[in-house]
């Protein structure tokens, strides 16, 4: 039996093209070696909401009947590569299609692999990825991480470069040749080609061993089934909410209990709360009610509600008070009004060493003015 | 005609509720505006409120299974029926309280629906509720402009030219979509005499949305707000820019920000100051090119939309609210 499914896990919408162009490539470049394959988005993401992870899958084989083997499962139970395309989501991933945490590689075979485009080095990422009882290879293409939107494309190559990359660490798919033929018929150009050449010849794996990485146990929620909802069907509304941390002052939301936005963000907010003005407007401007109200009138972004959307950072009027920064550099989801009062000079140390850090190495969420791609792509080819 | 809470208008963006119905639990997008018009919206009206929200975004991304981001009491139902719903819902109470069966006691009811569920097919119930002038209830459209959680689909509200699952730019036919988008809020003000209060809205103007919202609950009968909801998804941009985005538009003149209290009309805001040529309208290009969905827009395609929005406010009868000019006698 030589059927190989691969999984693509991307951020909703944001990657959405990304994804697609990659499963596409796969099935295509499959036939040029006369086998069959299918490419396919999860039926229980859609509709697809921006930034929540989503996946698509590709499934080749030899002939069709081993092809509908597969396909009689509503997806593949395992894959032999799993492809995350945003390396904030190896910390694991909560769909719309389940309650709870799923690792990255939840899917990912016994000595499969697993190819994540990102900056970071591999040690730091085997401590997002969850422990697995075998063995798998992870694969690094390091490149920044590729954010557009719905319609406008950014054409960064980072497809052509994880296609590269799966033909290396993945060699009974097809050969790189088979990939660069079915990229040409796509009418892509003799540079993009040249970028899945590239990460072909440099592609380098470094095998994850059994119960090495992240040993926490991915949380999950029990909810009720068809036979045990109450009648009417009639679901729990939230509490009232009452004063900060239970308190008498301030004021905290109550927040659902099944659902956090943890996998959601790929960046969070972190915020000065020496320079906040109180002016309210992050507050009030939060479509997710993130901001608890602190007893002492600053507002304090609740990592349970926050799904990294930035608008608070547009909204503030002071400079460098509100910054989004990449959701890799934390490892807990803790308040940072309680870390600030708890010790205030190591705070601001930490916080401005983040907010610098953000500034050398810009993170982007789509679409900026007409353009701004091209720019983007730019300054990231000169860095 | 039954009595109505006090909810006294803000004054000062210091002085808006702190108290939530609708927290965390929904799955919209990030930087969804929608999601901040109902949190806005259920902050100004408060906790004595029955929501009533038709098929849409703020339907689906508000309920996967088993849970809720709300904390009033919240029915989902059919997508053109947030009119009938509405006013079934008052009607219900009202009944209920006449009886006895009830605690008489003002509760607020307000219908959302999307542009796709309202502007088209949910107009004739809205219109109906509209015409019930013995209850008091509020249906509030958000509107991001295409038929978003079904992934951008054209409505009747989408804008001339712009990108969506209905209308993709092609390299021969570059305008898809040539509709001019449907002026809702003033067609429901015309045509319903009645009713007292018709208003636009922008969760971008946080406490004058609030304003409206409380205005529109304690002035008695039917009322109608149509917010508009910058949508990052379907109009293609970086989320953090929703609010940004929302204050363009109403500053290029695009969409204008008013509200009319028994017959009488009043512009708001950055509107009111266009109007009286304190503010100038900024050109529509800097609203247009910053979104995905414009992106394939030519020189051309801009003049003829500024030109759209120069005659809105220059030969319209009622700038900017009414398409109609005075005949020559």
């Amino acid at each position: 039996m030589s059927t190989v499914a691969v999984e693509v896990v991307y951020r909703g919408i944001f990657q959405r093209t990304l994804a697609r162009n990659i499963v596409r490539s796969i099935v295509f470049a499959a036939r040029k070696e006369g086998k069959i394959g299918t490419a396919f988005g999860r039926y229980g993401d859609s509709p697809e909401r921006n930034g929540i992870p989503a996946k698509q899958f590709a499934v080749v084989a030899d002939d069709a009947e081993e092809l509908e083997e597969v396909l009689a499962r509503y997806e593949p139970t395992e894959v032999d590569v799993t492809i995350n395309v945003d390396d904030t989501m190896c910390k694991g991933i909560e769909s719309w299609a389940w309650y709870g945490l799923q690792p990255i590689n939840q899917l990912t075979k016994p000595n499969g692999t697993l190819i994540v485009t990102s900056r970071q080095d591999a040690d730091s990422l085997v401590e997002d990825i969850h422990q697995k009882d075998t063995p798998f290879d992870l694969s690094i293409i390091k490149s920044t991480v590729s954010f557009s939107g719905l319609w406008v494309y950014k054409d960064d190559h980072t497809d052509a470069r994880i296609l590269g990359t799966l033909c290396n660490v993945c060699p009974q798919l097809f050969s790189i040749d088979s990939m660069l033929q079915a990229l040409d018929e796509q009418g892509n150009g003799e540079t993009k080609l040249a970028s899945a050449q590239k990460a072909y010849d440099v592609a380098t794996i470094r095998t994850v061993e059994p119960g090495e990485g992240n040993s926490e146990v991915p949380y999950k929620f029990e909810l009720l089934g068809w036979q045990t909802m109450e009648e009417g069907l009639v679901i729990r509304a939230q509490g009232k909410g009452g004063g900060f941390r239970g308190g008498d002052e301030g004021f905290q939301p109550d927040r659902n209990e099944v659902f956090k936005k943890y996998s959601t963000r790929s960046m969070r907010p972190v915020i000065n709360f020496e320079t906040c003005i109180k002016c309210t407007l992050c507050w009030l401007q939060c479509p997710d009610t993130c901001f608890d109200i602190t007893p002492d009138g600053l507002y304090d972004a609740n990592m349970e509600s926050c799904c990294g959307c930035g608008v608070c950072e547009a909204v503030c009027p002071v400079p460098d008070c509100v910054t989004m920064v990449s959701e890799a550099d934390f490892n807990d989801n803790s308040s940072q009004w309680e870390a600030w009062q708890e010790d205030k000079p190591s705070y601001q140390q930490w916080m401005t060493a983040l907010v610098d850090k953000q500034k050398a190495e810009t993170r982007t969420h789509g679409f900026h003015h007409v353009g701004g791609y091209t720019e983007e792509i730019a300054a990231s080819e000169d860095a | 005609m039954t009595t109505v809470q006090d909810l006294p208008q803000i004054k000062g963006v210091k002085n808006i509720p702190i108290s939530e119905g609708y927290t965390s639990g929904h799955r919209t997008c990030q930087g969804c505006e929608s999601a901040l018009v109902m949190r806005l919206m259920i902050k100004a009206a408060g906790q004595r409120t029955i929501v009533v929200g038709s098929t849409g975004c703020m339907y689906v991304a508000n309920t996967t299974y088993y849970s809720t981001p709300w904390v009033v009491p919240w029915m989902h139902t059919q997508l053109g029926s947030s009119g009938s719903a509405a006013t079934g819902t008052a009607a219900g109470l009202a009944s209920m309280m006449r009886k006895g069966k009830m605690h008489k006691e003002p509760i607020n009811v307000i219908a959302f629906c999307g542009d796709g569920g309202g502007a088209d097919m949910g107009l004739a119930a809205i219109s109906a509720a509209l015409q019930h002038d013995e209850y008091n209830l509020l249906i509030l459209m958000y509107d991001n402009e295409s038929y978003a959680n079904t992934d951008i689909q054209a409505s009747g509200s989408t804008p001339y030219g712009a990108n969506t699952t209905f209308s993709p730019p092609g390299k021969e036919t570059r305008i898809m979509n040539k509709r001019w988008k449907k002026n809702t809020a003033p067609m429901l003000a015309v045509g319903h005499p009645d009713v007292k209060f018709v208003a636009t809205a922008n969760g971008s103007y946080g406490l004058d949305f609030n304003n409206k919202i409380r205005r529109a609950l304690t002035i008695g009968g039917p009322t109608f707000i149509h917010s508009i909801d910058p949508c990052p998804k379907g109009w293609d941009y970086d989320p953090k820019f929703s609010h940004e985005l929302g204050m363009l538009i109403v500053e290029t003149g695009l969409w204008v920000q008013y509200e009319i209290i028994e017959g009488e009309l009043t512009l708001n805001g950055p509107s009111r100051a266009i109007a009286r040529g304190i503010r100038k309208r900024k050109p529509v290009e800097e609203y247009l090119m910053r979104q995905g969905r414009f992106a394939h827009f030519t020189k051309e395609d801009i003049k003829i939309f500024q030109d759209r929005v120069d005659e809105s406010w220059e030969k319209w009868w009622l700038p900017g609210v009414i398409p109609v000019t005075m005949g020559q006698d």
